[in-house]
């Protein structure tokens, strides 16, 4: 049976495949969802929120976005504990590239470097693999604005516009229907956010206080990273909102203008 | 106890602790009481590199002598390297270790390419490093015996450098290592005095200058050398070039007295 080939990460099962990576992919499927959108002056990270207690500490701007290095951030899905673990390593791989050759390391090179750790743990060692995807945000002067995922396996690639975490799959259907490559600039980049966002998270209304939204612009050869601040959310999700209600009321005009309405 | 060919290795009565009769090293200390000794001494070695910044570009001089101690040994030494399009070095000081350093690089450069997901190194970066690299020799006690010269450009930007093998490192618009340090930089500045933006022709003037008065009063410099040139279009190196020509000796005919 499939069991006998589950518990050791080390050992491939009749079929070809590594359950415990299966598995772990699986682990980040019950995770909040995070999606990420590259435009053609900066790139977006919304994340959503699960630790909304009233209780909490806010101690961290966000739980789920990390700033690595000056020019790059990330995004992760997954247990925490060992997504902590790897944004320390990714933090500590940037700086010793810095060290070594003083000048910021190039974002594929960050990436590919935690992906090899990532993988090691996929082949040797018997340790079970990071339960961790995560969602890269970055510029350099190689490719400019980059957006990278990586999953427990090790692998990683290069997106315009992709998701993680939980209903990741419904809404990475969504952003192919509805992104437009390099038409797409940060402020709709951010509305399309929002609105992927409100499909796939089981709310009705989108909540402020259940989102976090990052954005990564350069500016003046500085890059800037952004954590939304509560307010400016409210007021992106108020746009949105409107767009919608302008969206539903052109369709029913439509509809009633074209005066077929009624074969229902 | 005493069966020959036995020792108390073969039976561990705890690892990695103390074995009566040797040496402990104790845990957490680097290799210092091993007791080896590194060479602390060049051998074969080559003299001053001069570089300077000009309006456009960097250039790099430096002769193609390998001097055993007193004895011009080899003469067609090359000491300047095209790192990539963005960087070139050249080292005075221990040949062997310029070989040495020149190849770990090559091969870093060919690691960079091949993999794809990095970008070319540019002298700021390779600068950085060879710093990193040769403090870190000199911290163990086991040095590469170079004084390096970095020249090329960084994002856009000339770039100009020296490092040394205690790791000193700066950077500057004129560079020179060993007695060109005495001879070529004041050259250079008095020229900069006179006119601060040198345009090509008249850096590689200026370069050669530096090179004749080191062949004039470098008792290891020799007339051969070899020049680079890097521009944003890249790296250009003249190999071979010869100054014997623009030297002057008739002064030699009226020293007497050492014969």
């Amino acid at each position: 049976m499939a069991r006998r080939y589950d518990s050791k990460t080390t050992i491939f099962s009749p079929e070809g495949r590594l359950y415990q990576v299966e598995y772990a992919m699986e682990a980040i499927g019950h995770a909040g969802t995070c999606l990420g959108i590259l435009a053609n002056d900066g790139i977006v990270l919304a994340a959503e929120r699960r630790n909304t207690n009233k209780l909490l500490d806010d101690v961290f701007l966000s739980d789920k976005i990390y700033k690595i290095d000056e020019d790059m951030a990330c995004c992760v899905a997954g247990i925490t504990s060992d997504a902590n673990v790897l944004t320390n390593e990714l933090r500590a791989i940037a700086q010793r590239h810095t060290l070594q050759f003083g000048e910021p390391i190039p974002c594929e090179q960050l990436v590919m470097r935690l992906c090899d750790i990532k993988q090691a743990y996929t082949q040797y060692g018997g340790k079970r693999p990071f339960g961790v995807s995560i969602l890269y945000m970055g510029w350099d002067t190689r490719h400019g604005y980059q957006l990278y995922q990586s999953d427990p396996s090790g692998n990683y690639s290069g997106w315009k516009a992709t998701c993680i975490g939980n209903s990741s799959a419904a809404a990475v259907s969504i952003l192919k229907q509805e992104y437009k490559v390099s038409e797409t600039d940060l402020h709709q980049a951010l509305l399309l956010a929002l609105k992927v966002m409100s499909k796939t998270l089981d709310m009705t209304k989108l909540n402020a206080e259940k989102l976090e939204l990052a954005t990564l612009v350069r500016n003046d050869n500085k890059t800037e990273i952004n954590v939304i601040s509560v307010e400016e959310v409210k007021e992106l999700i108020k746009e949105h909102e409107q767009k919608e209600a302008e969206a539903e009321a052109a369709k029913q005009d439509k509809q009633s203008g074209s005066g077929k309405s009624s074969d229902k | 106890m005493a069966v020959p060919g036995v020792c108390l290795q073969d039976f561990p009565l705890w690892s990695g602790g103390p074995t009566p009769g040797h040496f402990y090293n104790f845990p957490g200390n680097s290799k210092m009481n091993t007791g080896k000794s590194h060479t602390m001494y060049p051998s074969t070695s080559g003299t001053s590199v001069v570089g300077l910044v000009y309006d456009g570009g960097v250039m790099l001089a430096a002769d193609s002598l390998g001097s055993y101690g007193s004895l011009a040994r080899f003469r067609d030494v090359k000491r300047l390297f095209k790192v990539t399009d963005k960087a070139a070095l050249a080292c005075s000081g221990d040949i062997a270790d310029y070989q040495f350093i020149r190849e770990v690089i090559e091969q870093k450069v060919r690691d960079d390419v091949c993999g794809g997901y990095t970008r070319e190194l540019n002298a700021g970066a390779l600068h950085c490093w060879l710093t990193r690299v040769l403090y870190n020799r000199r911290s163990r006690f086991d040095p590469l015996w170079l004084e390096c010269v970095v020249a090329g450009y960084k994002d856009d930007e000339p770039f100009l450098g020296y490092v040394d093998k205690i790791g000193t490192a700066f950077e500057a618009k004129e560079v020179a290592t060993g007695f060109g340090l005495h001879f070529a930089v004041p050259m250079i500045r008095e020229a900069r005095e006179k006119k601060q933006n040198l345009s090509c022709d008249e850096a590689r003037k200026l370069l050669t200058e530096c090179l004749k008065v080191l062949y004039y009063r470098d008792c290891r410099a020799h007339f051969k050398y070899q020049l680079a040139d890097i521009t944003p279009e890249g790296v250009t190196i003249h190999d071979d070039l010869n100054l014997k020509k623009e030297t002057n000796w008739e002064v030699a005919n009226y020293i007497s007295g050492y014969e």
